[in-house]
C-alpha cells in the first residue's frame, strides 16, 4: 500500500494506544433508514458513538453522512416529506419515540454547520441566544458568565472580549465558526455534531478548529462529518465510512486508516474514487 | 474595451436623466410657487386657514403682489391630516404585512405559495380609485353605523377614541383603507426576503432548541429588518401621496384640525385635486401657486420621512445586536 499522508498524520497525532476500557454509548442507532419523499438515502445504519470520543464520518459526497448526522438531533424533521425508520438512542433515550421532544433534544445535542451561520446580532447576543430561547441564565450576570465561559471554551474569548457588542459578521470566517461553536456550547449540550465545520476555512483556522475539537472531547461527545481524510485521521478516535447511504465499515481510526477491513474503504482511502 | 466604455456612458446618461428629472421637478415647483412662498411665509405651515379670498372683488396689492382681498393660505390641517392618516396606515400595515409574509413564506406549502402570492400581488395592482369607491359604498356605511359607535361607547376612555363618531368619513377610515392598499407592498417584499433568506440562519436557531415561532420571531424576521424598513419607506411614500381613495373617504375637511380619530380630514395630495378647480378661478394666480407650494411641501415631507428612516437604519446597523 502506498504511504499516504494521512497515515503519517495518524501516527503523529496519536502515538498513545487506544483507551482500554470501552466507554458508555452516547449515541446508538439501530437499522436507521431515511427517506426524502420516496427516495431512500440511508440504509440500515447501525452505529454507536462512545462517550467523550470523536467519531468521524467519512465518505464521498452524497453518501448520506450529513443526513445521518442530522437524524441525531432531529434536524431532518424540519424538512418536509422526510421519513425515518429504525431506532436512534441518545444517552439511552429513544429520540424518535412518540412524545419525544425534539426541542429538548436539540438542547442536548448541538450542531455546528458547514458554513458558519452567526445571527445578525452582536457577538454577545449570538452566544446568549440559546440561553434566551431555552429560558436559561435569566439574570444578566449569569448570562454574561455563560457567554464568557463559552467563548473561552471555543478559544475566542481573548480575541473578542473587548468588542462583545459589535456585530458578529465583522469577525473573520474562522472566528465566526468558533463563535458558532461557542453559541452551541453556551447551553451546555452533551453531544456536539459537526458537519464539515472547517471545509470553508483556511489551514490555520482549520487547525484551530481541530485543536478545539480535541480539547472539547474531554467534556463532550463529538461526531464530525468531514471530507478531509487527514482531518479525520488527526482528530478522531473512531471513523465510520459511508458509501451510497450504507455504513460500509466502522473501526478505531488508526485501524481503519492503516488496515481497512473492506475493499471499498481501501479504494476510497487510496483515492481510487470519491 | 470600447464597448464597455460606450455602455458606461449610455447608462451614465440614462442615470443622469432620471436624477435630472427629479431636480427639474423640484426646481420648477420652487420657481412656480416662489410668489406664494414669499407671500405666505412661515404662516403657510402654522396657520389653519385656507381661504381664496373674495373672488368677486378687485385684487388688492400686498408686498408688491396682487392678491384677492381676504386671501390667506395656511395648511396646518393638511399636514396633520396627511401625517396622521399615513401614521395610522403604516402602524397597522407593517405588522399585518409582515405577518402575512411570514404566513406565505413559512406556513403555505411551496406548491400553493405561488398561487396565494399571486392574489396578494393582485391586491397591490388594484387602482386606488377602485379602493376609494369600495371604501365609499361599503366601508364607510359599515364603519359609520356599526363600528365607530361601538368604539366610542366601549373604547371611549382611550384618548382620541371618544367623542362624536361621525358618519364614517374621516381619519380612521382613511388610515384603514390606506393600510389595505399598502399591506400587499410590504407582504410581497418581506415574503421574498424570507424565502430567499439563507437557510442556515433558521437551522442555527432550530438547532439551539428554538421553536419554529421563536426562530421566526427572534431570528428570521429581525434578519429581514432592512427589507422591512425599506418596504415601510415605500409604503409610507405611497400612503403620503395617495390621492383618489383618500379624496373619496376622508370627509375633505377644510380648515379643521382632527379632534379625534373619527374626525374628517384632508390630505395634501387629495386637497390639491379637490381645490384645483376653485384655485383656477383666482385671477391673480396666487391660489394655484399656493397649491404648488402644497405640492412642494408634500415632496419635502416625503424626503424627510425617507431620510429619517434611512438614518434609523444606519444607526441600527452600527449597533447591531442591541435590538435582538
Amino acid at each position: 500500500m502506498p504511504d499516504l499522508d494521512f497515515r503519517a498524520a495518524v501516527t503523529r497525532a496519536r502515538p498513545a494506544a487506544q483507551p482500554a476500557a470501552e466507554p458508555a454509548e452516547a449515541v446508538a442507532t439501530r437499522e436507521v433508514n431515511f427517506y426524502y419523499g420516496s427516495r431512500q438515502v440511508l440504509f440500515d445504519i447501525t452505529l454507536t458513538a462512545p462517550e467523550r470520543e470523536i467519531l468521524a464520518l467519512i465518505g464521498p459526497s452524497g453518501c448520506g453522512k450529513s443526513t445521518f448526522l442530522r437524524t441525531l438531533n432531529r434536524m431532518n424533521d424540519t424538512i418536509p416529506n422526510t421519513r425515518l425508520t429504525g431506532v436512534v438512542r441518545v444517552e439511552g433515550e429513544d429520540i424518535y419515540a412518540p412524545g419525544a421532544d425534539p426541542i429538548a433534544l436539540r438542547r442536548r445535542v448541538g450542531l455546528i454547520f458547514q458554513r458558519s451561520n452567526p445571527f445578525p446580532f452582536s457577538i454577545r447576543d449570538n452566544v446568549a441566544y440559546g440561553l434566551k430561547v431555552n429560558g436559561l441564565a435569566k439574570r444578566k450576570a449569569d448570562r454574561d458568565a455563560a457567554v464568557e465561559r463559552s467563548l473561552q471554551l471555543a478559544g475566542l474569548w481573548d480575541e473578542v472580549k473587548d468588542r462583545l457588542d459589535t456585530p458578529a459578521h465583522a469577525l473573520s470566517g474562522g472566528q465566526q465558526q468558533r463563535l458558532c461553536i461557542a453559541r452551541a456550547l453556551a447551553i451546555e449540550p452533551r453531544i456536539l455534531l459537526m458537519d464539515e465545520p472547517a471545509s470553508a476555512l483556511d489551514p490555520i483556522a482549520t487547525s484551530r478548529i481541530e485543536e478545539l475539537a480535541l480539547e472539547l472531547k474531554t467534556r463532550y461527545t463529538i461526531i464530525i462529518v468531514t471530507h478531509n481524510l487527514q482531518q479525520a485521521a488527526r482528530i478522531s478516535d473512531r471513523t465510520a465510512f459511508f458509501l451510497s447511504g450504507r455504513l460500509v465499515e466502522t473501526a478505531p481510526t488508526q485501524q481503519l486508516f492503516t488496515n481497512p477491513g473492506r475493499k471499498e474503504t481501501e479504494d476510497y482511502l487510496t483515492g481510487r474514487f470519491g | 474595451m470600447f464597448k464597455l466604455v460606450t455602455f458606461r456612458r449610455f447608462t451614465a446618461v440614462l442615470g443622469g436623466v432620471v436624477a435630472a428629472v427629479l431636480v427639474a421637478v423640484v426646481v420648477f415647483f420652487v420657481i412656480y410657487a416662489w410668489p406664494a412662498i414669499r407671500l405666505n411665509g412661515w404662516h403657510f405651515f402654522t396657520s389653519n386657514t385656507w381661504n381664496l379670498g373674495n373672488l368677486y372683488a378687485n385684487p388688492i396689492e400686498r408686498n408688491g403682489r396682487m392678491i384677492l382681498p381676504g386671501a390667506h393660505y395656511g395648511i396646518l390641517f393638511l399636514i396633520a391630516g396627511t401625517l396622521l392618516s399615513t401614521l395610522i396606515a403604516v402602524v397597522l400595515a407593517v405588522p399585518i404585512g409582515a405577518m402575512a409574509a411570514v404566513f406565505l413564506a413559512e406556513c403555505v406549502p411551496s406548491q400553493l405559495r405561488t398561487a396565494v402570492s399571486f392574489f396578494v400581488e393582485l391586491l397591490a395592482a388594484i387602482p386606488s380609485v377602485v379602493f376609494g369607491l369600495w371604501g365609499y359604498v361599503v366601508v364607510i356605511p359599515f364603519l359609520g353605523h356599526h363600528v365607530y359607535p361601538w368604539m366610542t361607547a366601549h373604547l371611549g376612555f382611550l384618548p382620541f377614541l371618544s367623542g362624536a363618531p361621525g358618519s364614517g368619513y374621516g381619519l380612521l377610515t382613511a388610515g384603514l383603507v390606506l393600510a389595505l392598499m399598502i399591506v400587499p407592498l410590504i407582504t410581497a417584499t418581506v415574503r421574498d426576503a424570507l424565502v430567499s433568506q439563507y437557510r442556515g440562519l433558521r437551522d442555527a436557531a432550530l438547532a439551539l432548541g428554538a421553536t419554529r415561532f421563536e426562530t421566526l420571531w427572534t431570528v428570521q424576521l429581525p434578519a429581514t429588518r432592512r427589507v422591512l424598513v425599506g418596504s415601510g419607506i415605500l409604503a409610507t411614500g405611497r400612503a403620503l401621496g395617495e390621492t383618489m381613495a383618500v379624496l373619496m373617504i376622508s370627509g375633505n375637511a377644510l380648515n379643521y384640525l382632527p379632534r379625534n380619530i373619527y374626525s374628517p380630514i384632508s390630505t395634501m395630495a387629495s386637497f390639491i385635486v379637490s381645490q384645483l378647480d376653485s384655485a383656477l378661478q383666482d385671477p391673480t394666480g396666487l391660489a394655484v401657486r399656493s397649491l404648488g407650494e402644497v405640492a412642494l411641501a408634500l415632496l419635502l415631507i416625503a424626503v424627510v420621512v425617507n431620510g429619517a428612516a434611512r438614518l434609523l437604519l444606519y444607526y441600527q446597523d452600527r449597533t447591531t445586536g442591541t435590538t435582538s
